[in-house]
């Protein structure tokens, strides 16, 4: 009896496994329900041969068995569990599965980089996170908290943390190193239908495709570190924007139109910081953006932008900017192809000469078929030209253009490995060549 | 046989048919269409292909203003997901977990799907939820729902685009 037991056993661990990776968490979930429901089918079973009345007073542990049940029982919404591709389980089953609210949900993100290159001066107006040191080592990367939360079936808040390891972040005299914390994004957002939701906060200035795809989270991008043009810490386009955005879809005949227009502080006194405490001067800033993803390119999405606002830099005389941008994204794997082009025009309110500065990149990737297609290399070339008659830029944008060839190895469906060549060829200067290395993860 | 022994012995068998039934289940079930379940009240009938893959991509989230789209996804495993994966999302498992971290991400959704472990959990959260959506087995569709065209197309109808 006991070998015919064990042989039962191992028919059925083994049929899941037949159809599921041993060490998948959601199939070993699975049949720890299996076995509570198991354990619940029993207790039923003992409960009814007992006797009716036994069983009626038993009734909420029978509810909470997935067994046959009434549509309104709370047995499927309790029994629904939260991952990484989920909602968060309702803590209360209602009579109607209803939803809780507010509904909190905690993601994070981080990653470690190593960086060698040639350069033993300072970077030069690169941003911190594209690694480029004049020391080699490990360097700890952002680490990055998510939080949403529906508030109720029409209003969304969301908001990023990071803590970035900087060498002035810290207490004393002179700054001893140390992390600095910072609210990249916090956004609440009322939907009142899919054409229309108006929000409120600090965003990532939707006037690229970059800059409100990735963020903070190294971890979904396939290269190391992003576009310098769109780099945090840098200053071609203005990352950060503090306002309203009021945004929609509609189905444009297949065409699937979205829309973002908005209005905000505009760029700091510091040009890479958006406005935080308010507007440097009267005139807010205003952005409208739009694309497409049509229905019969399943994967392409087109689109571009225009960015208006008055500048008063620390550094600079006062100008007005007008940035107008485009894209366009094949958002597959097979290829991967992002491009960009951005023009940042600057016009002296003094009337001055004008100056126009323009960036792009271009990155491919493929994501080979072999190897569990764990591997998925990659090529980027991008370019800043800024003239030097362009006051604003001239002292703290890069001109270059670069290459960056590389590999991203996914260990598992939640982290990375990345290593990447980078070559830069800049006006006036030395080039740089390095290396870089880097581990992200999301949790 | 002692009574714990009984127990075990019981248990053993019943994990033993839940494991011959899910083999049976998917030799027998494989090519059946998949069924895309609402609630009656729900106001729509009929979906083209795209309108499908838009809602379930998370662009689409509201059926009428008033009507918000609650999205039910099988567990990693289920044939049902595997179509759905395969057919409108076009993605592998990791690149469907992929998509939904990012959809949040970028603050475009408050959470993901919900996940839901078998038909009749589907079906008993379209029922007590309003404007849920979900994907069953068609041969495993409860009364009391409504199963929507996809291109004028119910699930057993040649050119279904859903096995």
């Amino acid at each position: 009896m006991r070998r015919i037991t064990l042989l039962c056993v191992v028919i059925a661990i083994g049929a899941p496994r037949s159809r599921a990776q041993a060490a998948d968490p959601a199939t070993k979930e699975l049949i720890e329900k299996l076995l509570a429901r198991i354990d619940g089918l029993e207790k039923r079973v003992a409960e009814l041969e007992k006797g009716g009345a036994t069983a009626s007073a038993n009734a909420p542990q029978a509810a909470a068995s997935p067994a046959p049940a009434p549509a309104k029982a709370p047995s499927a919404a309790l029994a629904m569990h939260q991952s990484h591709d989920q909602a968060p389980a309702p803590q209360t089953a209602g009579p109607e599965s209803a939803p809780v609210y507010p509904s909190l949900k905690i993601a994070g993100f981080s990653d470690l980089d190593f960086s060698a290159t040639n350069l033993h001066t300072s970077s030069a107006g690169f941003g911190a996170q594209t690694l480029i040191e004049p020391h080699s080592g490990f360097e700890e990367g952002q680490f990055t908290l998510h939080f949403s939360s529906a508030l109720s079936p029409r209003v969304t808040m969301f908001a990023e943390t990071t803590l970035t390891a900087r060498s002035d972040a810290g207490t004393g005299t002179p700054p001893a190193p140390g992390f600095n914390p910072e609210v990249e994004r916090v956004i609440i957002r009322y939907d009142l239908n899919d054409y229309f939701k108006l929000s409120f906060g600090r965003y990532h200035t939707p006037i690229n495709y970059w800059n409100t795809a990735f963020h903070h989270g190294q971890w979904l991008q396939t290269t190391i570190s992003r576009p310098e043009m769109t780099q945090f810490g840098g200053s071609f386009i203005p990352v950060h924007f503090i306002g309203s955005l009021a945004e929609g879809a509609a189905p444009a005949g297949g065409l699937n139109l979205n829309y973002a227009v908005g209005m905000g502080n505009g760029r700091g006194q510091v040009i890479g910081r958006g406005g935080d405490f308010g507007d440097i001067n009267n005139n807010r800033a205003w952005l409208a953006n739009a694309f497409i993803k049509p229905d019969g390119l399943y994967g392409l999405q087109l689109g571009g932008s225009v960015y208006r606002d008055e500048l008063n830099p620390l550094t600079a005389p006062a100008a007005r900017e007008w940035i107008e941008s485009a894209h366009v994204v094949w958002q597959k794997e097979t290829p991967e192809f992002i491009a960009e082009f951005a023009n940042v025009g600057h016009q002296p309110v003094s009337g001055a000469t004008a100056s126009n500065s323009q960036a792009f990149y271009v990155q491919t990737a493929y994501r080979l078929p072999w190897l569990e297609k764990q591997w998925k290399p990659y090529y980027r070339f991008e370019y800043i030209h800024v003239p030097k008659s362009d006051a604003i830029f001239r002292s703290v944008v890069p001109t270059f253009h670069a290459s960056t060839v590389g590999v991203r190895y996914d260990i598992t469906t939640f982290a990375a490995f990345k290593f990447e060549y980078r070559s830069y060829v800049r006006r006036d200067l030395p080039s740089i060549h390095g290396f870089f290395g880097q581990t992200s993860f999301t949790f | 046989m002692s009574k714990r022994g009984g127990s075990f012995s019981r248990r053993a068998m019943l994990l033993a048919a839940l494991g011959l039934a899910g083999i049976a289940a998917s030799g027998t079930a494989q090519g059946a269409d998949v069924a895309i379940v609402v609630r009656p009240d729900v106001p729509v009938d009929n979906l083209t292909f795209a309108e499908l893959r838009r809602l379930f991509l998370g662009d689409r989230q509201f059926w009428t203003s008033n009507l918000r789209v609650t999205l039910l996804v099988r567990a990693p495993g289920a044939r049902e997901r595997e179509v759905v994966l395969k057919t409108i999302y076009q993605m592998s498992e990791a690149q469907f977990r992929q998509y939904w971290i990012a959809k949040v991400f970028r603050a475009e959704a408050a959470s993901g799907p919900r996940i839901v472990y078998s038909s009749e959990m589907a079906a008993e959260l379209v029922s007590g939820m309003p404007g849920a959506v979900a994907f069953v087995d068609a041969d495993l569709v409860p009364k009391g729902l409504k199963v929507l065209k996809i291109n004028g197309l119910l699930p057993g109808t040649k050119g279904y685009p859903l096995h």
